[in-house]
């Protein structure tokens, strides 16, 4: 084999795994978005950061359940706290996060789900999961809020599914 | 311009180019001389950063650590991030370009001269302001994206976000005109022959950055402006509560932060496209792919700035569009590694430390922009934003890429601008040190940022499971401290004692290696003519007229025979060439531009004595315009007749 052919095999050889790379990474996009079901964070609406304690639902923060498993979490953050900071819900349901913010920017990330959104004030962000293993699940504020930003974190605890039956 | 003049035999004053000691740096004109200040103030700029870093490493390096309290943590990361930035990639970039672009057009000097000492001293006035804020109520405290509302004075009350917004608006001063002369520079100032095909790659680069830069920076002034009134004025663009709108800001900050980030790599690129054909002895591959996989790069990053705010809420659609081009961004980019490949492959390559640190920013950098092609992606993006997942990619891309870039050019320009050799010796001990110890600091941030840990934090828990990796990171932030000391001990040994550099010591291709090692202050005896991209191969290797390059016509190199050195760098009589006098006008410019930025910043405060040092300012920028006119006049070529 020359020099030449050489060359092109090895053009080749490193152009189509770096054509392949992207399209695999598009596919997974697709297949995340429509098969699994994880979605991007959207704009849910609009509140007055000022009004929140007399604007529904944030004038009763908390957790309200809709449905038989189905269940709707009411968060404000503010520095350096959630409230409420602990939520209690039974395995195998599913949960809407709908949060505001009363000062500046924070996050709601919970570690192993797909929640993670900015909370903007003045604005609504809403995502929903569904809890299927039992367990704490650690939440943060992922963004930076000042000097607390790093005691800014709350709990969801999961309870086994047997109890939400029988207690609740 | 008299500097535009390309004919040598204008007479001048009989004065000269530089006054003696101090005054010769202070009252200097002279790009070489500007450069050169860039680099030594902002390698100073990236020492103190790198001693906020270390600060940082070590508070993180053990759970519920109190080396550091929250406060000074929170301005340590602020000052680290701003520091880098805006004060030591951005002006290390520039000091290079300042020195090197115009002897690589066969250029006598920038076109505006004056303007080009006025953006050196803004940038070191306005990085200096920046560090008075810790002796003024505290550095700022906000982050260096600067979020809005936490900017607002109810949530940061001291002055520290003021002088951040100060500082950052001279430098930006200093950058838009530094863009504009650049851009004046390149197109008009060639020598004759270098057309923008044949305009070496480091030209190219330096050239669309300059664009980016005018289109950019202007929108992070604006930004901060309207940020000062709000904190001090009364205005409500990024006040939530009285129907302002914070995401506004974000997306303001982005669109020049976006831009910015191919400001700090595009001309390393440049750096890595002149280092690696020199030591690969052949010409790059690609050429013209290279160029306009550049503008394309740039052109294309002024469209994916909200891949930053995935996690804000834009809606499916807003993040489609920002995440595909995103991705899009990835295709110039992987046609410019694949040109640098090949121009290796097959190369007598020379592996001198530039060398070195040429392929270590391709490798590292690669590794930066994968991990770049899985954040463009939402789903993605919207798990690891603000994880140290994205610490780990911004430095490989930042660090592994654009400051080994800017080391590979340090090593190769080094002989140019002082006429010594940098250790090579010690110089590939750096190298290996900083590989290894930079891969030691950041790829374990990757895991702990796999493992949930959040950005900006002061401290955190222990069993969390991020102990080892942030044991890992801090051991390797300190090797990384001693490789740089290696670097300035280095540097200051071969100052005194390095070998003698000859003009031309790598075999280089491009017109700086025509001319002595340091250059004389007119650079050029003689305006070279140009017939190629590699005049100075032409020159040397006139029977060599086989091109590489099939666009090329062959027979063009025998018809490029130049005159020998002795032809083209005849001595000189003093005097003979005109080049811009030496002033001090635009230091004076710059002073009185300082005392109006302390008045901005305490006229909330303090009303009335801050309006006065702000009428002063405006006295003193006066007087530097009155004998910056004045000079100019001595200086047109019409006067000096």
């Amino acid at each position: 084999m020359n020099q030449k052919q050489l060359g092109y095999l090895f053009e080749i050889a490193w152009i189509l795994p770096s054509v392949a790379v992207p399209i695999a990474f598009l596919v997974a996009i697709v297949i995340t978005a429509f098969a699994v079901g994880i979605s991007v964070p959207g704009e849910a609406g609009r509140v007055d950061p000022k009004t929140l304690n007399t604007t529904a639902p944030f004038d009763k923060p908390g957790l309200r359940e809709l449905a038989p498993g189905r269940y709707e979490a009411v968060i404000t953050a503010q520095l350096f706290n959630f409230t409420p900071g602990e939520l209690e819900i039974p395995a195998g349901s599913k949960v809407t996060f709908i949060v505001t913010s009363r000062d500046v920017i924070h996050g709601y990330k919970v570690e192993n789900t797909p929640i993670n959104m900015m909370i903007v004030p003045g604005q609504i962000s809403r995502m929903t999961t569904t809890f299927d293993q039992p367990g704490e699940y650690y939440v943060y504020c992922h963004e930076y809020c000042g000097g607390g930003h790093h005691l800014m974190a709350g709990k969801i605890i999961v309870t086994p599914a047997q109890s939400a039956s029988s207690g609740r | 311009m008299a500097i535009a003049e390309r004919t040598a035999g204008t007479i001048s004053p009989p004065d000269i180019h530089a006054r003696p000691g101090w005054a010769g740096w202070l009252s200097t004109t002279d790009h070489k001389r500007i450069g050169i200040m860039y680099l030594v103030s902002a390698f100073i700029f990236f020492l103190i950063g790198g001693i906020e870093a270390l600060l940082m490493r070590i508070q993180l390096g053990t759970p519920d650590n109190t080396f550091l309290t929250p406060d000074v943590y929170n301005q340590m990361f602020t000052m680290h991030g701003t520091t880098m930035v805006f004060l030591a990639v951005m002006p290390l970039n520039v000091g290079l370009g300042n020195y090197i672009v115009p002897l690589m057009i066969g250029a006598r000097d920038m076109a505006f001269p004056r303007l080009n000492a006025l953006s050196i001293w803004l940038f070191i006035i306005g990085g200096l302001m920046l560090y008075v804020s810790f002796f003024a109520g505290g550095a700022p405290n906000v982050g260096w994206f600067a979020y809005a509302p936490l900017t607002q004075k109810q949530f940061a009350p001291s002055a520290g976000v003021d002088y951040w917004i100060i500082g950052i608006g001279l430098t930006g001063v200093a950058s838009i005109a530094g863009a504009l002369n650049f851009i004046v520079t390149i197109l008009n100032m060639r020598a004759p022959g270098m057309t923008l095909s044949r305009m070496p790659l480091f030209v190219w680069m330096q050239l669309v950055v300059a664009f980016i830069l005018i289109f950019a920076f202007p929108v992070l002034t604006v930004a901060t402006i309207q940020l000062l009134f709000d904190r001090h004025f009364g205005t409500r663009f990024f006040l939530p509560a009285q129907g302002g709108d914070a995401v506004l800001w974000q997306h303001l900050f982005w669109f020049f932060g976006h831009p910015e980030v191919y400001i700090l790599i595009l001309p390393t690129m440049g750096i890595i496209s002149e280092v690696l054909p020199t030591f690969s002895r052949k010409p790059i591959f690609g050429y013209a792919f290279v160029a306009y996989s550049g503008v394309a790069i740039g052109f294309l990053g002024f469209l994916v700035w909200a891949h930053h705010m995935f996690a804000v809420g834009l809606g499916p659609l807003a993040n489609a569009f920002f995440g595909a081009a995103s991705f899009l961004i990835a295709v110039p980019t992987g046609v410019k590694i694949f040109n640098w490949l090949a121009t290796m492959w097959q190369g007598s390559l020379n592996l001198t430390t530039a060398m070195h640190y040429a392929i270590g920013f391709i490798s590292m950098f690669v590794i930066g922009g994968i991990s770049g092609i899985t954040l463009a992606s939402p789903p993605i993006n919207v798990q690891q934003t603000d994880s140290y997942y994205v610490v780990a990619h911004m430095h490989y891309v930042l660090f592994g890429g654009a400051i080994q870039g800017i080391f590979a050019g340090v090593f190769y320009w080094f002989p140019k601008m002082t006429g010594r050799m940098l250790d090579e010796r010690l110089g590939k001990w750096q190298f290996w040190l900083m590989l290894i110890s930079f891969n030691l600091t950041f790829f374990p941030m990757h895991l702990s940022g796999n493992e949930g840990m959040p950005r900006r934090i002061y401290t955190y828990e222990a069993g969390m499971g991020w102990e080892l990796w942030n044991l890992l990171s801090t051991i390797g932030s300190l090797l990384l401290a001693v490789a740089v000391l290696l670097f300035l001990w280095n540097m200051l040994t071969s100052l005194r004692r390095g070998a003698i550099a000859p003009a031309d010591p790598w075999d280089g291709a491009t017109l700086e290696w025509a001319v002595s090692s340091p250059p004389p202050s007119y650079n050029f005896a003689v305006v070279p003519t140009v017939q190629s991209r590699r005049p100075l191969w032409d020159r040397k290797y006139p029977h060599l007229h086989e091109s590489h390059d099939p666009g090329e016509e062959s027979m063009e190199r025998l018809g490029a025979v130049m005159h020998d050195a002795a032809e083209t760098e005849p001595p000189i009589p003093a005097g003979a060439i005109h080049m811009p006098s030496p002033t001090y006008a635009p230091l004076i410019l710059a002073l009185g531009i300082m005392v109006l930025g302390f008045g901005i910043i305490y006229l909330g405060d303090l009303g009335l004595a801050a309006a006065a040092a702000m009428l002063v300012g405006l006295l003193v920028m006066a007087g530097g315009i009155v004998s910056w006119v004045r000079i100019s006049h001595v200086d047109s070529p019409h006067h000096a007749h």
